[in-house]
C-alpha cells in the first residue's frame, strides 16, 4: 500500500482545499476528505486505481460531506448547523474541482497574522503538506495533546472569528505575502536547523519546505520574494547531507565535502536566484550569500567583499544581531581577524543575543584562526555554557579540544 | 456578522492637557467618519475609578469601588463593528486610535442584541471570567449559562438594553499599532487574567440602580462602568 501512501500525500493538500472552498469549513473539508481516503483504500485494491486520482477522491469526499451536512442539518443547535445553509444553496448542482488557486487559498488562511506562528506552522504541515498529528508533534518536539489541540483551536479560531478561506484582496497583500513565505520558511527551518528529533521527520520537513516554495512561485510568479525563498531553501538545502557528520556533529562550511553538494539543487536554486531579481524581503540577500558558498570553488577562494555586501543589504532589510554576528565573522575573512573581532564588538551587547551563544561561537572562531588559542579556549567555554543544540555543542567540544582546551 | 471591539489602555493619572484632549477628539471623530459604515455602537467609559466590579455571582455578590489597582491595562471605550469578516474587523481596530499607544481586543460575537433605545450615558456591564472558564457554544456548559441568562433577563430584562456574548478567548485577537506598523497577537491582550465573555448595556436611573442589576448578572466578575456619552454614536 506503499505507492496509495504516496498517492494520497500528493492528493492530499488539493482536495482539502477544494473541500474547504466549497463547503467553507476546513474542519469539514478535512474529515471528508479523510472518509474518502479510508474508502479508496477499500475501493482502488478491489477496483483498480482511478486514472484521475484527484478527481475521486474529491467526489466522494465531497459526498460524504453532503451525507453529514444532510444530518447535521436536522439536529439543530449543532455548531454545523450554521455552514449548512449556505452549501445547500449551491452544494447540489455545483460541481467542485481542485483548482490551483485553492491551494493558494490555503496557504494564505493557514499563515493569517491573527493565528500564533506556531500555529500558522502545525495548520500548515496539517492542511497542505498532509502530515499526521504525530509526525507534526514530532518535527516540533511537542506532545500529541499539545500539538491536537492547538490545530483544533486554530481551526475553531478561523470558524469562529471567521477568518477568510481566501486569497487577501490586493491592498493586503503586501503585508500578508511575507506571513505565507515565513510559514514556508519555517516549514524548512524546523528541518534544517532542527536541534533534536528523529533525521526521517527533518529530511520531510526540509523536502516540504523546498516544495511548498515552489508551490509559492508557481501560484505567485510575480512574487519575487517567492523566487528569493525558492532559491534560499534549494541552495540551504543542497548542503543537507555534508552539514552533519556521522557522530552527530555540525560540520562547518569550510570543511564541509563539497563534492557532495546538490549540484541540482545549486543548480535550481540559481535559477530562482536569477528570477528574483528586485526581491525586497529579507530572502534575496541570504539568497546571495548561500549562492556565494555555493559556487566558491574553496573556503580560501570565497568572495569574502560580496558577501560582507550581501550582509549589509540583509541588514538593511532585517536589522538582525545575528545577522551582524554573522557579518562579522564575513569582514574576518575579508579584512583579517583583528577587524573581524572590533565588527564583532559592536554587537556584542545587543540585549537581544542575551540568551544566545552566537557571539562567543564566533569571537572563538575568529581567536582560534587568529593563533590566540588561549582566548579562544575561554570563548569556547562560554559558547558551550550557553544555549544550543547537541550538534553544536559537539562541533565546539571539537574545537576547544583543538585549541588545547577541555570542557 | 458582529465584532466587540475593546479598547485598552493605560489610564490617565492626572487631568488630560486639553490641546491633547482636542487632538484626541478629533482622531476619534475621524475613525468616526471613516468607519461609519461598520460601526454599530461605541463610546468611552468613564474612568476606572468611578467604576465597580461585582464579584461572586448572583447570590453572593461582592461590591467593590474602583479604581482596580490590580490591572495596568483598563478598558476605556468599546465598539460593535458590524463586518463580513476578521480581515475587515481587524482593518477597523488598526485605525482606532487607541490602539497606537494601548491595544484593541477583536471579539467574535455569538449573538448580538442591539440597544433598541439610545444608550447615551447609561452603563456598560463587561462580564469577566477566568480564561479556564472559557466554553464554547454549542457545549452542555454554554447552554446552562444560556438558561442562567434567560433567567436573568426574566428578572431585569426591563432594564437591560442590548448586549453580547462573546466566543472564548481563543478566538479572539489583540491589535497594536506601534510606529507605524500593525502588530497582531493570538488571543486577549493579557494572558492569564479575566478577561471579556459577554456584555449588556444596563439602562436605569443612578448607579446604585445598577449596581443592584449587574449585581444579578452570572458571571465570576462583573465590571460596571458608566458610558461617557461622547461618541455621538
Amino acid at each position: 500500500m506503499t505507492n496509495l501512501d504516496g498517492v494520497f500525500r500528493r492528493e492530499w493538500g488539493p482536495a482539502v482545499a477544494a473541500l474547504a472552498r466549497w463547503s467553507g469549513d476546513i474542519t469539514i473539508a478535512e474529515d471528508a476528505v479523510q472518509e474518502a481516503f479510508a474508502e479508496a483504500l477499500q475501493a482502488w485494491p478491489r477496483d483498480g486505481v482511478p486514472h484521475n486520482t484527484g478527481g475521486w477522491i474529491v467526489t466522494v469526499a465531497r459526498n460524504r460531506a453532503l451525507d453529514r451536512l444532510r444530518r447535521e442539518s436536522v439536529r439543530p443547535g449543532k455548531e454545523l448547523a450554521a455552514v449548512v445553509d449556505d452549501i445547500r444553496a449551491s452544494a447540489d448542482h455545483a460541481d467542485v474541482h481542485p483548482v490551483r488557486d485553492d491551494e493558494l487559498r490555503m496557504m494564505f488562511t493557514c499563515a493569517h497574522p491573527a493565528l500564533d506562528p506556531t500555529s500558522r506552522l502545525a495548520l500548515t504541515l496539517r492542511l497542505i503538506s498532509g502530515l499526521t498529528v504525530a509526525e507534526i508533534a514530532r518535527a516540533l518536539l511537542q506532545s500529541e495533546a499539545a500539538v491536537g489541540q492547538r490545530i483544533t483551536r486554530a481551526k475553531n479560531k478561523i470558524r469562529h472569528a471567521n477568518i477568510p478561506l481566501r486569497v487577501p484582496p490586493a491592498e493586503l497583500l503586501p503585508e500578508r505575502t511575507p506571513h505565507v513565505l515565513a510559514c514556508i520558511y519555517s516549514v524548512f527551518t524546523e528541518g534544517y536547523f532542527s536541534t533534536a528529533g528523529p533525521s526521517a521527520i527533518r529530511d520531510e520537513l526540509c523536502d516540504e519546505g523546498v516544495r511548498l516554495a515552489g508551490e509559492a512561485c508557481s501560484l505567485m510568479p510575480d512574487e519575487r520574494d517567492a523566487q528569493a525563498l525558492a532559491a534560499l531553501v534549494l541552495l540551504q538545502d543542497s548542503r543537507r547531507e555534508t552539514r552533519v557528520d556521522d557522530c552527530g556533529a555540525l560540520v562547518p562550511l569550510d570543511e564541509q565535502d563539497r563534492g557532495r553538494w546538490d549540484r541540482g539543487r545549486i543548480a535550481r536554486g540559481l535559477d530562482r536566484l536569477q528570477l528574483a531579481a528586485g526581491a525586497t524581503g529579507p530572502y534575496l540577500p541570504q539568497a546571495v550569500i548561500a549562492a556565494l558558498h555555493a559556487t566558491a570553488t574553496s573556503w580560501q577562494q570565497t568572495d569574502w567583499a560580496a558577501i560582507c555586501m550581501a550582509y549589509d543589504r540583509l541588514i538593511e532589510v532585517v536589522d538582525s544581531p545575528v545577522a551582524r554576528a554573522n557579518r562579522a565573522l564575513a569582514i574576518g575573512f575579508r579584512d583579517g581577524f583583528a577587524a573581524g573581532l572590533s565588527a564583532l564588538d559592536e554587537v556584542a551587547d545587543d540585549p537581544r543575543l542575551a540568551r544566545s551563544n552566537v557571539v562567543a561561537s564566533i569571537r572563538a572562531d575568529l581567536l582560534r584562526r587568529a593563533g590566540r588559542r588561549d582566548e579562544a579556549v575561554e570563548w569556547y567555554r562560554i559558547a558551550m555554557d550557553g544555549n544550543g543544540s547537541d550538534q553544536a555543542r559537539e562541533f565546539l567540544r571539537r574545537r576547544l579540544a583543538e585549541c588545547g582546551g577541555a570542557y | 456578522m458582529h465584532y466587540f471591539a475593546l479598547l485598552l489602555g493605560p489610564e490617565p493619572t492626572s487631568a488630560p492637557d486639553p490641546d491633547a484632549h482636542a487632538a484626541e477628539m478629533a482622531a476619534y471623530q475621524a475613525f468616526h467618519a471613516k468607519a461609519a459604515s461598520a460601526i454599530r455602537a461605541g463610546d468611552a467609559l468613564t474612568p476606572s475609578a468611578t467604576g465597580v466590579r461585582i464579584t461572586g455571582g448572583p447570590d453572593a455578590p461582592t461590591i467593590t469601588d474602583g479604581p482596580f489597582a490590580e490591572s495596568a491595562e483598563v478598558a476605556g471605550g468599546y465598539y460593535v463593528f458590524e463586518a463580513d469578516n476578521l480581515d475587515e474587523a481587524l482593518a477597523l481596530a488598526r485605525d482606532i486610535p487607541a490602539a497606537k499607544y494601548g491595544a484593541v481586543e477583536i471579539w467574535p460575537t455569538v449573538f448580538y442584541t442591539p440597544p433598541s433605545q439610545p444608550v447615551g450615558t447609561s452603563w456598560l456591564a463587561l462580564l469577566l471570567e477566568p480564561p479556564a472558564n472559557a466554553v464554547a457554544p454549542g457545549t452542555p456548559e454554554w447552554e446552562a449559562g444560556i438558561a442562567a441568562h434567560q433567567k436573568f433577563g426574566a428578572a431585569a430584562g426591563d432594564r437591560t438594553n442590548g448586549g453580547a456574548a462573546l466566543h472564548p478567548p481563543a478566538t479572539a485577537t489583540t491589535v497594536r499599532v506601534r510606529d507605524g506598523e500593525v502588530l497582531l497577537t493570538d488571543g486577549p491582550y493579557v494572558e492569564g487574567a479575566e478577561v471579556a465573555n459577554g456584555f449588556y448595556f444596563i439602562d436605569v436611573a443612578d448607579r446604585d440602580e445598577a449596581v443592584k442589576v449587574a449585581s444579578m448578572i452570572p458571571a465570576t466578575t462583573v465590571e460596571l462602568r458608566q458610558l461617557m456619552g461622547v461618541s455621538g454614536l
